[in-house]
């Protein structure tokens, strides 16, 4: 009796036997009085997934990382169309100073940003009378969505470049101005385009909120670093393999998403 | 101009760090940038010889550098290679040592994180690889290896210059969370002449100039090499 496994299947057998090995060594490494540095970490993995010991109120740990990442991806994919619409434009006051902007933010380190934004944002701002203040929760958004939203606006840029030129005479010959043909022809069309490279951005985003820490807001890598005070040198490898574990958890299934629905996306010509 | 000091400009101590923080982080850029491209096409060519156990592994391999952040992954190897007992002791003092400085752990780590990106970068170049012309060099005798390294890598490395451009920036960029394990690059620097000064808006400013400017250089640099590399057939008409 003999049967063959597909090149595939074969494949996801070594990466579960891989799974299992690393499970097993877990195990071994448990017996060994690991299980002693995994109950430490236990005991603070409510602290380190929403910033409170009991895990209620959500307070921070990573449920504050992937809310960051929410708010940054709202707000770099309003800035990120414009500024890729921007791009495109016909006059070249707009278009150059677009071109200048997405530049510089792409080509800026995240960390510098994130840094200068918490130093060139004010406290807070009066707008008519109006106080609008500025804590640092509300500078880390706005200093991850910046360079997110050029990356954002080059994605953007290729998804309404790859519809057909047709569109917009069609759109054109039928009376529609430009603002309407983005809204009603160009931009519906070019959202399906747009999905894979949105959330590949967003995985990236997410990686990236890690850095928010040294805005001093109470993120999983702040936690992690306030309970590694408190423990003991020890437990420092299990508290770092957990906190990387959380990332990946949520990061890999969109990432994995995302390309399939690239995949997905590839094959229709509109 | 703007209410903005940059009279400690003038100062040669931090004159001499901004130039020591900017060959540090060239350096580091340098040695995990060539160090990730190695890895990138070893890990590329192990995938091109569909020998199902190692795909497996690169692949694991990939997928856990590319999804965790690459600050995390320093911050590990700094904490954690030495615990791991990778310690030496320092025959001056004799008291125990670290083998591997912030330096080194750094550029291990962003060697990797590079690496797993790049590996997926040649893997597409290797993928639109035209049959016929592995074929061709199969039916002149080369064997696999002067295929990979003479017909694909020369090829292959052409069509994915553009995305090797954008890990190379992307890399760049990453150097600068070095700081954060101590590495005295430029963004390491910049903490420490702010707190020094506090002209904190003014150094920010200037650092974040700076990275811009090489990075603009590093981008300008390759999308020349990729004018000067293009071959007839292949990519963008001129």
């Amino acid at each position: 009796m003999t049967f063959e496994l597909s090149y595939d299947s074969k494949k996801r057998l070594v990466i579960g036997g891989v799974l299992v090995a690393v499970a097993g060594w877990i195990m071994v490494d448990a017996m060994a009085g690991g299980a002693e540095h995994w109950g430490r970490v236990l005991v603070r993995l409510p602290l380190l997934l929403t910033g409170q010991g009991d895990g209620w109120p959500i307070t921070g740990g990573f449920a504050l990382n992937i809310l960051l990442s929410i708010a940054s991806m709202a707000m770099a994919t309003v800035l990120g169309t414009l500024l890729g619409i921007s791009t495109l434009a016909q006059s070249p006051y707009l278009r150059l100073p677009a071109f200048f902007i997405m530049n510089f933010l792409r080509n800026s380190p995240w960390l510098v940003l994130l840094f200068a934004m918490l130093f060139i944002l004010p406290f807070q701002v009066e707008i008519f009378g109006l106080r609008i203040p500025f804590p640092p929760f509300v500078k880390a958004v706005i200093g991850l969505a910046l360079p997110t939203a050029a990356n954002l606006s080059e994605v953007v840029r290729g998804a309404v470049q790859s519809i057909h030129s047709g569109q917009w005479e069609a759109a054109r010959a039928l009376g529609y101005t430009t603002p309407q043909i983005y809204r009603h022809v160009i931009l519906p069309q070019a959202l399906r385009r747009m999905i894979p490279g949105w959330m590949n951005l967003y995985a990236l985003l997410t990686i990236a909120t890690a850095l928010a820490t040294v805005t001093g807001i109470q993120d999983v890598l702040t936690i992690l670093n306030t309970s590694l005070a408190m423990e003991s040198e020890r437990v420092l490898v299990y508290f770092y393999l957990t906190t990387l574990f959380l990332f990946f958890a949520y990061c890999y299934p969109i990432a994995i998403f995302a390309r399939r629905l690239e995949r997905a996306v590839k094959g229709d010509n509109i | 101009m703007f209410g903005l000091d940059y009279s400690w400009l003038a100062d040669p101590a931090y004159q001499s760090w901004l130039v020591t923080g900017v060959i540090n982080t060239l350096e580091l850029a340098a040695l995990s940038s060539s160090v990730a491209i190695l890895i990138g096409m070893l890990g590329a060519l192990g995938l091109s010889l569909r020998v199902f156990w190692l795909d497996a592994l690169i692949e694991l391999f990939v997928e856990v550098f590319r999804n965790t952040p690459p600050l995390l992954q320093m911050l590990f190897a700094y904490f954690t290679l030495s615990t791991l007992g990778l310690e030496t002791t320092d025959p001056v003092t004799g008291l125990k040592m670290p083998l591997l400085s912030a330096f080194a752990c750094a550029c291990i780590s962003l060697s990797l994180f590079g690496g797993a990106l790049a590996i997926e970068a040649f893997r597409s170049g290797l993928e639109t690889m035209p049959k016929a012309i592995t074929e061709a060099g199969r039916s002149l005798g080369y064997s696999r290896w002067a295929r990979f390294w003479r017909i694909e890598v020369p090829i292959a490395s052409r069509v994915c210059l553009p995305s090797l451009t954008n890990i190379l920036t992307n890399l760049f960029k990453t150097t600068s969370q070095a700081s954060v394990i101590t590495v005295p690059e430029l963004m390491y620097y910049a903490g420490q002449i702010y707190n020094d000064t506090f002209r904190t808006l003014e150094v920010m400013i200037l650092i974040l100039i700076i990275y811009v400017v090489l990075v603009s250089i590093l981008s300008y640099g390759m999308s020349r090499l990729e004018a000067y590399l293009t071959l007839p057939g292949y990519g963008k008409e001129q």
